[in-house]
């Protein structure tokens, strides 16, 4: 279930954000018993869909410009979804294949790093227990799954600037209070954390 | 106990620049302490990061949650939160959409996964 087209934009080797190995377990979601359902079709659809749908588009006036006859467009709707799951299935198998390749090459402290970020996460029933405080009412389990996801991700966009800060200044982790706030400074500039405290009044 | 004190100091800063001031963060009962402390090994800071920089990091969070739930509950349906608005507003930031679309769709499967299972035991 990897997406190599957001693999190849994140720069950092280290930190994949979702790309998954049948190797390693992922305890993100509720406790699977060795559930392997990694299978990579469904789960890559939703976002592949979206990256080939431009390609389709251009495929789509190719064989129409060949048009034979009769039925093209139906049969050609129904051949072009296969040439294009076999294609997303090899993409994911290779990107599987280079996450092994990677993983296998790891040493013991980033075996012991990669472990603590694949399996590290919020308890879902504090993030639950928050919302709830927040809104009054109850809410679904999905809702706590996507917001624990996207703290997350936050808490390492946080994580990784403030390294980025900490290497700026010559120092060394582990990180302080210093280098968090820098961070938390430029990413408020570049309007990744939200901010509903100040309302900037338009015409007064 | 004077860390703690500093430590409120720090908070109380930073409270300032984001424009309100919570005396609470100081106070409160530290929700994901040994979590964060495991996410940030994770992501790249040392195996003991400090124990200021944690809190830091756990009222970032708690403060983005807050955030995310109140605009969650002002669109869509009033006063509920539901995944398509969290979808929504984090539509621009191409990581986390990402992600959570990611985790919306190995939920379903292995919700699915799981009632195959279900089902093939109790068949046979």
């Amino acid at each position: 279930m990897a997406d190599p087209a957001r693999i190849k934009t994140d720069s950092n080797s280290d930190k994949l954000a979702a790309g998954k190995s049948p190797k390693t377990e992922d305890s993100e979601e509720a406790p699977v018993p060795d559930a392997d359902a990694e299978s990579k079709d469904p789960s890559s659809q939703s976002l592949k869909h979206e990256h080939k749908q431009d390609s389709v588009a251009g495929d789509d006036d190719d064989d129409d410009d060949e048009g034979t006859s009769g039925q093209p467009v139906s049969k050609k709707l129904k051949v072009e979804p296969e040439k294009k799951k076999e294609k997303r299935q090899k993409v994911d198998e290779d990107e599987i294949q280079k996450m092994q390749v990677l993983v296998s090459s790891f040493s013991e402290e980033q075996l012991n790093r990669y472990e603590m970020y694949r399996r590290s996460a919020f308890p879902k029933a504090a993030i639950k227990r928050l919302i709830q405080s927040i809104t009054g009412s109850s809410v679904s389990q999905n809702v706590v799954i996507a917001m624990s996801g996207i703290s997350k991700v936050f808490a390492g966009e946080i994580v990784e600037e403030a390294l980025d800060v900490c290497e700026k200044w010559g120092d060394t982790p582990p990180l302080q209070p210093k280098h968090m706030r820098e961070a938390v400074r430029r990413l408020k500039s570049r309007e990744q954390i939200p901010n509903t405290k100040h309302k900037h009044i338009l015409f007064n | 106990m004077a860390e703690e004190e500093d430590e409120a100091g720090f908070d109380e800063d930073l409270d300032e620049g984001a424009g309100g001031t919570d005396g609470s963060h100081g106070k409160r009962k530290r929700l994901f302490s040994k979590e964060l402390r495991c996410m940030m090994y994770g992501f790249g800071d040392d195996q003991n990061p400090y124990t200021e920089s944690v809190d830091i990091l756990e009222d970032l969070v708690i403060e983005f949650v807050t955030e995310m739930t109140h605009k969650a509950m002002s669109i869509g349906r009033q006063g509920r939160v539901q995944v398509e608005d969290i979808v929504f507003l984090i539509r621009k930031d191409p990581r986390k959409f990402a992600r959570v679309k990611d985790l919306l769709t190995m939920n379903e499967e292995l919700k699915r996964a799981r009632k195959a299972f279900d089902e093939a035991n109790y068949g046979s």
